[in-house]
């Protein structure tokens, strides 16, 4: 993506999906990279033994969806400020994620450029699985 | 709102708050970010290529949204565990059901970014309790917050996290 | 297809011919993480201090763990980690099954966290051998590991593959 500036965004304004399918291998992946070797997201017997229908997406890994969201948004020469969600619904591999923003305040402090956004992951029907929010910092032309 | 149920938060739990937990170690290694990176599919190779990192003026391979280092693990000390070890969590509370609510990451760029070579010491305190009545029923939120100290004794993030009993 | 597969002389032209080298690193977490997957307690894979005491340079990698090659998007195999490189052989093997045949590893030095390796491989054996179930490929590769910063050789794989 070329470099976003602060001048080039308003509120409303939504940012380049992100769209995320996870394999069991990369929930095998998140786990040797996370360090959380729960069996809910690579174990089906273990996952359906706990009350699940099969294997889970991990929250954490749809949040560092997110974080990908954000920095390849904000390139070299944006800062990733703070970004989190809330997992309120599950995630199953071999599904559709889609990573998605939008920008809700944007303003100058203290010599920075600061935009907040609304994030979250959805289904392919729609329903938001993590929302959560956003602090970036931009680069301005001024 | 009329509360048909009693608080659950007692004075040991509002003492907790703000009680910072034991120290955890976490390293930041090339290994460990570019797994990182690698499992989230992420391709900018500032996670991945020491050289393009340092040719962005950073120290080193920079640490990916939302990792911050692993904790060191040593099967003989049982240490290992991420960092969430609450201080002063001697309570117990009378919901049997947990949810995680959500985790927000804060980073402080002016202090330091991140990178391979870091050293992290992590520490979590409790920064407050809730309570409401929801579709779930009666609901303790406990907030709390960990904080990433690197080498430099630069704070360079801050985690919040959110746990939901019912 | 694969019941037509024959060894070439093409391929065979590639036995002893060396890849370009890749970065190998030993890093405390990789060198921890290998123990723990092994189910290792030793403190001398875990626990630097120990590991000093004991006369090494740092925690030691277990043994069969010769670091991990530096992934990089797009040059390393995807599953495998694998570097995919220069003057790597190139055969085209139209087996779907694959196991691994076995590795031996040879070391000329104790390896600790805080090595970088460098690596080279080349092309050693090809058989070709009738299964159960159909044609079967061995494919030996054998690697030679450098530490980068004295250039000694610290250890060499050998390490087989099975395409049925």
């Amino acid at each position: 993506m070329a470099q976003v500036y602060f001048e080039d965004i308003k509120v409303g304004d939504e940012i380049p999906q992100l769209k995320k399918n996870c394999s069991t291998q990369q929930l095998v992946l998140w786990a040797a990279g996370s360090g959380d070797f729960y069996q809910i997201h690579y174990d089906k017997d273990f996952a359906q033994n706990t009350g699940l229908k099969g294997l889970i997406v991990h929250g954490a890994l749809k949040n560092a969806f997110l974080g990908q969201l954000l920095h390849d948004w904000i390139g070299e020469k944006g800062q990733l400020r703070r970004f989190g969600c809330s997992y309120r619904g599950m995630d199953e591999p071999n599904q559709d994620i889609l990573c998605r923003g939008v920008v809700t305040k944007a303003y100058a402090d203290g010599g920075n450029h600061f935009v907040e956004l609304d994030v979250w992951t959805e289904k392919p029907d729609g329903k938001k699985t993590s929302p959560g929010t956003a602090v970036v910092t931009l680069p301005s032309r001024s | 709102m009329t509360q048909a149920t009693n608080s659950v938060i007692t004075d040991e739990m509002r003492a907790a708050i703000g009680v910072e937990g034991p120290q955890a170690v976490l390293e930041v290694e090339k290994t460990n970010c570019r797994m990182f990176a690698r499992s989230v599919g992420h391709k900018d190779p500032v996670f991945f290529d020491e050289a393009a990192a340092k040719a962005r003026g950073y120290r080193g391979i920079v640490a990916p949204p939302g990792f911050l280092g692993t904790p060191i693990f040593n099967p003989a000390s049982g240490s290992g565990g991420a960092p969430g070890e609450m201080g002063g969590r001697g309570y117990s509370v009378p919901y049997k059901r947990v949810l995680n609510g959500g985790t927000d990451y804060e980073y402080f760029p002016e202090a330091d970014v991140i990178c391979a070579g870091d050293t992290i010491t992590a520490r979590t305190k409790i920064s407050g309790f809730e309570e409401s009545e929801g579709s779930l029923g009666p609901m303790l939120i406990t907030r709390r917050e960990t904080t990433y100290t690197n080498q430099h004794g630069k704070v360079v993030a801050k985690m919040y996290g959110t746990l939901i009993q019912y | 297809m694969a019941d037509e597969f024959e060894i070439t002389d093409e391929m065979r032209a590639q036995f002893g011919v060396d890849s370009a080298p890749w970065t190998y690193e030993v890093t405390t977490t990789s060198v921890r993480m290998y123990a723990r997957g092994i189910g290792s307690d030793d403190p001398v894979h875990y626990d630097v201090d120990f590991a000093k005491s004991q006369g090494f340079r740092s925690i030691v990698a277990p043994l069969g763990y010769l670091g991990t090659p530096v992934f990089l998007p797009g040059k390393n195999d995807p599953t495998f980690g694998f570097p995919r490189r220069e003057g790597g052989p190139r055969l085209n093997i139209p087996f779907k099954g694959l196991l691994d045949g076995g590795t031996e590893t040879e070391y000329f030095d104790v390896i600790c966290a805080g090595d970088v390796l460098e690596e080279s491989s080349h092309l050693a054996d090809l058989k070709l051998r009738d299964g159960p179930r159909g044609k079967m490929l061995f494919v030996t590769n054998e690697s030679v590991y450098k530490d980068k910063a004295t250039g000694k050789v610290v250890a060499k794989q050998k390490l087989t593959s099975i395409h049925m």
